[in-house]
């Protein structure tokens, strides 16, 4: 293994003492203190409610569940999301559909915020453009653990219409 | 007698709760918006009372505070010690009040003379002694507080407390010491009527070097003032010598295991401690009432107008070096980064302590060559 | 004994032996659809082809059987080709959804794809579409259009099941999968079907949508429900069984199970589990501690000074290795004591797999016990007369209202189970048990033969084995054996009893041993050939 010796800077006679270091330092504290007392310049805070940053038009947000142009939901439950989640918080209950092509939808579709890390792996697994992170919309407090269990049916409020083609290429 | 008591009371009563209860309820509130303002935030402003401004934010702050502390729930931890637990926080809060008892507020009648100063409740000659008796029980609060709690954050930063106070009351003695051989007394309103220039045997004389430099203790002790400095911002347990409470290491040290009105006190106490400290370095090193400037003969002069004008002037004079030195403390605590363990033992042993000794051998040595 | 060169490595191999046989011996894979070692060959699927220089078109590996001098050729660029056009063939009509197929991750097909051929679909009409959801029998469901026509599922009711079900109906693209006119595809073993179907057409009611494949964790094990002991996987997720699946054992079941073992796993979720441990405390049960309920049954057990007053209910449901334990309790603290062997009542045999005596080893549990020296009596001849103290084990036993009553009149009554049954109801102390699921051991079927049990979900950490009470109650009686892993108990399992002596618990793996047999055979005798790694629908 190879050694790099840093040498460090020598200190002179006033700064082993402390007081020139402290007083530069107390300086600077000092000057921002009062260039924000006059002027506020500095102030990075922004005034949250109120004072809304723009996000960029890739943000991950809270998530939602695309519609067909029937209304019904795009969702074919096949549960690649959730093997793609890195947090296992998606959980999915699939169930016999009545249509003998759709074969298969989500009878219920959970998703627990608290432990979703927001990555998008999920809308990036989904081959039906079924689930998207376009909502621009945080997660919201809430009272109790259960309410950040968002249900199938919060997804879809969000949800809008997808006209992708379904499961890709089809002829 | 009676009388002497009562109007001691009331004067105490009056310090404490127009003064220093008031000036310790703000501070912890301007300590947050300091800070703030010092890392480019803005601090608290959302308890609005009246209308969205900033002054509206700030008093319903100051009372936002103290309802969410009352409105919590006390709580003593299991296998504490319950009956010390909630005695702690009165040890350590009691002490700091005390203290007040011998600081003048304001000049009264020469030394020597008749009357009594009316700023000042006791008049003691071991004034100076009476402050160190009363801080040092002031650990006995931390320290039990600590042990009751039966928490090993607590008991560690018990323990930090009890070291580290022991270690620093010895410089912040000796760097007195000075003070006393120059000005000649222990007593607190002496030490500033002698810093003021005023000379029991030839009266108000030799009051400036150069004629504008008042002898403060600042300007004949510079390196006693600094040592002070720095020994009592680490007897009020600030950053960076805070490691009693350092939170990133045990919670928040002796009082982690505080709610409610406990954790109050135990806070309001460490601001006192701040405006004690700065009270008692403005008395010995900035002169304490005294405005450079303003002949001292004034507040002694015949006429009663002149006189309570200049007296009150003074006492406005002492308040405002009082706050001056309390925002610097505020300022040192939000500007320097914690001690190691071992660096503040080291520095208060093997540097302020001889620095220490050092400035009194020095001081006595100028004396003996200069009278 | 032909000698041929499969891909320049020379092989010399039985007279009969096929192609694929003798390449999988030297490690050389063959992709297949159709072939499957436990039926007939129909060599429709032609995915195994491969060039010889004995004929001068591409030869079914799967059926053709070595010649000397052959030389064969897998790899051949001509034999790439004929892969990739086979694949493209039988994907023609494919709907290729995998994401909503239940075969997906274990897909015959899918692997074969992405192994020979991966590339698009050349198709430029619309495919033909067949009915997707088609109900064949009570427990399974037909996705026409992901079929292949392999016929392996035709075969397998004809020549394992021996019941004519299935057949192919309709010609060209438009051939279907159907079930005879009248009749269904409920045999008792129809449940392989969907094992043996190489894509996803056939799936199982119980288990189709349940989960997707890859998110379970298997555990071998061996099928508790009759005494044959057929070789299974559990496969499970979020600690709960979702299906069982037969895995190959040449000495037990071949690569089958029955219906009745596969799906007897639910039964295990519907019953209501019991996990607190209860004990009399002043005068009431409550749920207590693990520990403080075996001391209240040691102290129960022990209460009574005259031995023969204690009865035992033995369990077929033991491990051998719970067996041993249990004996060990009862040849010393409880010597003496009236020993019965409960277990589930007969139920319906055939000559494929199942068994009447529904209780998984009540041959290992007699040859221990035997060796221990225990006199064992069947449950029917319970007789509580006189019997102060009871210690029940295990919950499936074939106890009628006056059976239980009988037991209730004992006063001091031990219950060791994994369920809420009415044994438990009336157990004056109650240890719960672990279910077959939960434990690590070994069953010995009816024919004696050992097979290894592992643990396919956690248990509560309350729950332990009978063995586990058995010794713990020992102990406490003043008996002291103690072991930590159910391995050690069976090397002394090994040690004692007779008909296990040379065995071990790595001598176990992976076909097991049969009983007096001491040392496996190197090689299971009638083991036709390793099963492919890439097909785990057929291992
Ligand atoms: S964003 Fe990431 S963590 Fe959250 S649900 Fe999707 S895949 Fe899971
Ligand atoms: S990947 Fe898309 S279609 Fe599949 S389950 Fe998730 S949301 Fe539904
Ligand atoms: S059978 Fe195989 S290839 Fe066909 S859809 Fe299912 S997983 Fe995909
Ligand atoms: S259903 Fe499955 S096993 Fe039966 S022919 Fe079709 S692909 Fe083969
Ligand atoms: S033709 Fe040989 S495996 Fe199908």
């Amino acid at each position: 293994m190879a050694t790099v010796t840093v040498r460090r800077r020598e200190l002179d006679f006033w700064e082993k003492t402390y007081v020139k270091e402290v007083g530069r330092g107390l300086a600077i504290t000092f000057r921002q203190l009062t260039k924000n007392l006059l002027t506020r310049e500095d102030v990075a805070t922004r005034e949250y409610p109120e004072v809304r940053r723009k996000y960029p038009e890739r943000f991950r947000g809270r998530h939602r569940l695309m519609r067909r142009e029937d209304g019904t939901v795009r969702c074919v439950a096949c549960m690649l999301c959730s093997t793609a989640c890195p947090a296992n918080c998606i959980h999915i209950v699939a169930g016999e559909h009545d249509d003998d092509r759709v074969e298969k939808y989500p009878v219920s579709f959970e998703i627990d915020l608290l432990v979703c890390i927001y990555c998008g792996f999920c809308e990036e697994a989904c081959p039906c453009d079924a689930i998207r992170m376009d909502s621009g919309k945080h997660p919201l407090p809430s009272f109790t653990r259960d309410m950040q269990r968002i249900r199938k049916h919060q997804l879809l409020e969000e949800g809008g219409l997808s006209v992708a083609e379904q499961g890709g290429r089809s002829k | 007698m009676l009388m002497v008591i009562l109007a001691a009371l009331l004067k105490f009563a009056a310090i404490v709760l127009g003064f220093v209860m008031v000036l310790a309820t703000l501070l912890t509130l301007i300590e947050r918006k300091q800070s703030a303002l010092m890392q480019n935030r803005t601090g608290p402003n959302r308890a609005f009372v009246f209308g969205k401004n900033p002054l509206s934010a700030f008093v319903g702050q100051l009372i936002a505070d103290p309802v969410k502390v009352l409105l919590k729930e006390t709580f003593d931890p299991p296998h504490a010690d319950t009956w010390l637990h909630r005695l702690a926080p009165g040890l350590a809060f009691i002490p700091a009040l005390l203290m007040w008892v011998v600081i003048p507020f304001g000049p009264g009648p020469v030394p020597g003379a008749e009357g009594d100063n009316f700023f000042l409740m006791a008049d003691l000659d071991a004034g100076v002694l009476v402050v160190f008796a009363i801080a040092s029980l002031s650990v006995y609060g931390s320290t039990l507080g600590a042990w009751a709690s039966r928490s090993a954050f607590s008991l560690l930063g018990g323990l930090r407390t009890a070291a580290q106070m022991v270690s620093y009351e010895v410089t912040l003695g000796l760097n007195l010491v000075g003070i006393f051989m120059i000005y000649g007394s222990l007593n607190l309103n002496d030490i500033i009527w002698a810093q003021a220039g005023y000379d029991a045997a030839t009266g108000f004389q030799n009051a400036y070097f150069l004629g504008f430099i008042p002898k403060w203790g600042i300007i004949t002790q510079p390196f006693a003032f600094i040592f002070f400095l720095a020994a009592s911002i680490a007897e009020t347990k600030r950053a960076p010598f805070d490691l009693p409470e350092a939170e990133s290491e045990l919670a928040a040290g002796y009082f982690t295991e505080y709610s409610s009105m406990g954790f109050a006190v135990f806070s309001l106490g460490e601001f006192i401690g701040i405006v004690v400290v700065a009270a008692l370095g403005a008395t010995m090193f900035l002169g304490g009432w005294h405005i450079p400037g303003l002949p001292i003969e004034l507040t002694a002069a015949g006429q009663p107008v002149i006189a309570s004008l200049a007296t009150w002037l003074s006492v406005a004079a002492f308040l405002f070096k009082v706050v001056l030195l309390v925002l610097l403390q505020m300022t040192i605590r939000w500007t320097l980064p914690r001690f190691r363990y071992d660096q503040l033992m080291h520095l208060g042993w093997v540097y302020l302590l001889p620095l220490s000794l050092a400035n009194v051998a020095i001081t006595a040595f100028v004396l003996f060559l200069t009278r | 004994m032909p000698t041929l060169k499969i891909d320049g490595r020379e092989v010399t191999v039985e007279r009969g032996t096929t192609i694929l046989d003798a390449a999988r011996k030297v490690g050389i894979d063959i992709p297949t659809f159709c072939y499957h070692p436990g039926l007939t060959k129909p060599a429709n699927c032609r995915m195994c082809l491969v060039d010889t220089n004995k004929a001068p078109k591409p030869t079914p590996a799967c059926y053709a059987e070595c010649m000397d001098d052959m030389e064969v050729s897998t790899q051949s660029p001509e034999i790439v080709k004929t892969r990739k056009a086979v694949l493209e063939f039988i994907l023609l009509n494919h709907p290729v959804d995998c994401p909503i197929c239940d075969q997906a991750g274990e897909c015959v097909l899918q692997d074969h794809y992405f192994k020979y051929s991966a590339t698009p679909s050349r198709l430029a009409h619309k495919k033909v579409h067949k009915p997707k959801v088609k109900r064949l029998g009570p427990d399974v469901v037909l996705d026409a259009e992901r079929c292949i026509l392999c016929t392996r599922c035709i075969r397998f009711c004809d020549e394992v099941a021996k019941e004519t079900q299935l057949e192919i109906v309709n010609r060209g693209e438009h051939s279907e999968i159907t079930t005879f006119p009248g009749k269904q595809l409920d045999n008792p073993y129809a449940g392989n079907t969907v094992d043996i179907c190489p894509v996803g057409a056939l799936t199982s009611v119980d288990f189709r949508f349940r989960t997707r494949v890859w998110m379970l964790q298997s555990s071998d094990g061996v099928c508790p429900e009759c005494s044959r002991g057929c070789k299974t996987r559990t496969d499970v997720f979020e600690n709960v069984p979702r299906r069982t699946k037969p895995l190959h054992n040449p000495r037990v079941n071949d690569w089958w199970m029955c219906d009745e073992g596969r799906l007897a796993y639910r039964d295990y979720q519907a019953l209501p589990r019991m996990e607190g441990p209860a004990a009399q405390v002043e005068g009431k049960r409550r749920v207590v501690t693990n520990v403080e309920a075996i001391e209240a049954a040691a102290l129960e057990l022990g209460a009574v000074a005259q031995r023969q007053k204690i009865g035992v209910v033995a369990t077929p449901w033991f491990t051998n290795e719970d067996a041993w334990l249990v004996a060990e309790l009862l040849r010393g603290p409880l010597a003496g004591a009236r020993i019965y062997l409960g277990g589930r009542a007969d139920g319906t045999a055939d000559e494929i797999l199942r068994m009447a005596d529904k209780n998984p080893n009540r041959a290992g549990v007699e040859a221990i016990f035997e060796a221990a020296g225990l006199k064992a009596a069947p449950l029917s001849a319970l007789d509580t007369a006189g019997l102060e103290a009871l210690l029940v084990f295990g919950d499936q036993h074939a106890l009628d209202e006056a059976g239980l009553e009988k037991l209730e009149r004992v006063p001091r009554r031990v219950v060791v189970s994994a369920f809420q049954t009415p044994l438990w109801k009336m157990a004056t102390t109650f240890l719960p048990a672990r279910t077959h699921f939960e434990k690590v051991g070994t069953f010995t079927n009816f024919e004696g033969m050992v097979q290894r049990l592992e643990q396919a979900v956690n248990a509560a950490a309350s729950c332990k084995s009978y063995g586990y009470y058995a010794m713990k109650l020992a102990e406490l009686m003043g008996h002291t054996i103690s072991f930590v892993r159910p391995e050690d108990v069976f090397a002394e399992v090994a040690r004692t009893v007779p008909g296990f002596a040379g065995m071990t618990w790595q001598g176990l793996a992976p076909y097991g041993m049969k009983l007096g047999e001491g040392v496996a055979p190197a090689e299971p005798p009638t083991l036709p050939q390793a099963a492919p790694p890439a097909a785990p629908t057929e291992a």
